[in-house]
């Protein structure tokens, strides 16, 4: 009776008694999930090097019998908190750096505060990487240190490296990092210079609100949000997931302001005349062309990538004037091309094979 | 079991992704025309200048009731943020002189930092 259908009523009951059992175990799991706190993230063992308003420098404790000698200083983005670079533990890159015998120091950013409105381009580019360059330098007792930037902290790094081309960095490492932001059409189409007026808003509001950012991102996929909770409830009972739901909403909405004139320089010479792209960029007043750029340099960009389309970052290999260059492209998007069971497998092991031999 | 075509729940999910990706890639293609952002731009300028002309108002309706504005609280934060991370420094500097300290007291307790000799796997199967 049942084969015409394919279903047999053995498959049945077991199905109906698998769908009440994750039934029951939602509501429990459901009320856990509201009375408990997520996973502790960024907890491998670091120290404090520097702390100066915005930026943080850290130093994170080796764990190998015997490191590389070129240190690896990791450049976040200044929109997000660099713990999605430490998750948990088997899940961190940080870690994953460490047991494969790196010294890894990450200069990560703290909201600015009002007063530090003021923060520009050339505060990131010609102070604080620099100044935390310096003391990677001092702390590791080497001269050279190899850069690795997520996001706008390529750009960051693109723009010291395109400055600062005699050295100290030896190698570079850009992770998603846009430099044609024409084609990050919807950001793109966002700021329109004809009806966004960032002088009025940053007049206004002094910085960037981390809301607003959040926001720009969420309207790059406005139903991305309400379909993630449907697959959160569908999947409440699988303690994994949740586990990984939690890891990955609370960075995703942990975003940070933006200075007022550090976004304003994003804005206008950026977003809306491409500078970097067009070879026109200079930061406090020094040229940032990218054919300066000569140390061997990694780009791993994400196939599936909506915040930096491939368009808006294919150009830089061809752009930077290194020899020893390299472009991957890798499967997943613009957060699971880092971190998660994707980076575990496909990015981390490419960027260790890459830095290893270029780190002695 | 059940072939996966006929599974409600697999149907479920299948549904839920196409809807989103159907969504977000209308949504998209409505985001990405100058009228957008003219519309986006226009609502998000008046929000801006509503607010600072509010953020004004109320900042002189709290001074006249003797009462703390915001821009006082955020000063009196930003005063709790740099004490902290003064704080901050100050552990990092008392971690620092301890490790010293435990270092000078006794050598062979302390964890020295690993040589920096290693070399890539390859390389060392190599030799």
């Amino acid at each position: 009776m049942n084969a015409p259908l394919g279903i047999d009523a053995a498959s049945i009951a077991e199905r109906v008694q698998s769908e009440v059992q994750r039934a029951i175990q939602r509501s429990i799991k459901g009320v856990e999930y509201l009375s408990t706190s997520g996973p502790s993230l960024g907890s491998t063992p670091k120290d404090i090097l520097h702390v100066r308003g915005t930026m943080n420098l850290y130093h994170y404790r080796p764990v190998a019998d015997e490191i590389y000698r070129v240190p690896v200083l990791i450049v976040m983005a200044t929109t997000n908190r660099g713990y999605i670079l430490d998750l948990v533990p088997g899940q961190s890159f940080i870690e994953f750096l460490l047991k494969r015998g790196y010294d890894v120091y990450m200069l990560d950013w703290a909201a600015p505060k009002p007063e530090e409105k003021h923060l520009g381009m050339e505060d990131y580019v010609l102070d604080f990487i620099p100044d935390c360059v310096r003391r990677v330098q001092q702390d590791s007792g080497e001269m050279d240190v190899s850069v690795i930037g997520y996001c706008f902290g390529g750009v960051l790094s693109l723009l010291y490296g395109s400055i600062f081309r005699d050295g100290p960095m030896k190698n570079l490492i850009c992770f998603t990092t846009p430099i044609d932001f024409r084609e990050m059409k919807l950001f793109s189409n966002f700021s329109d210079r004809r009806y966004f007026d960032v002088d009025r808003l940053i007049d206004s509001v002094g910085n960037m609100p981390p809301e607003l950012i959040l926001s720009s991102f969420e309207m790059l996929r406005p139903a991305s949000r309400a379909a993630s909770q449907v697959q959160l409830w569908d999947n409440i009972w699988n303690d994994e997931f949740v586990k990984s739901y939690r890891m990955f909403d609370r960075w995703a909405t942990d975003t940070l302001p933006l200075a007022g004139d550090y976004f304003r320089t994003i804005t206008k010479d950026l977003m809306w005349d491409n500078k970097l792209y067009n070879d026109a960029m200079s930061v406090g007043g020094r040229a940032a062309k990218l054919e300066n750029i000569k140390v061997p340099i990694l780009h791993a960009v994400a196939e599936h990538d909506h915040i930096v389309p491939y368009e808006a970052a294919r150009h830089l290999i061809t752009k930077v004037g290194s020899t020893d260059k390299e472009e991957v492209i890798l499967k997943g998007g613009h957060v699971s091309l880092v971190a998660g069971a994707n980076a575990i497998k496909r990015l981390w092991p490419k960027l260790d094979s890459w830095l290893g031999k270029r780190s002695t | 079991m059940a072939d996966k075509g006929n599974d409600p729940a697999v149907i479920w999910q299948t549904m839920i992704g196409e809807m989103e990706k159907g969504f977000n890639s209308f949504a998209n293609q409505a985001m990405g025309t100058p009228e957008f952002s003219r519309l986006m731009n226009q609502a998000g300028g008046f929000a801006a200048g509503a607010q600072k002309q509010l953020g004004e108002l109320m900042e002189r309706y709290l001074v006249s009731m003797n009462l703390p504005s915001r821009s006082q609280l955020v000063g009196m934060a930003e005063r709790l943020q740099s004490i902290e991370s003064q704080l901050n420094e100050i552990r990092a500097l008392l971690n620092q002189m301890n490790r010293s300290a435990s270092n000078a007291e006794s050598p062979a307790a302390a964890k020295p930092r690993p040589p920096r000799t290693k070399r890539p796997p390859g390389e060392k199967e190599q030799k």
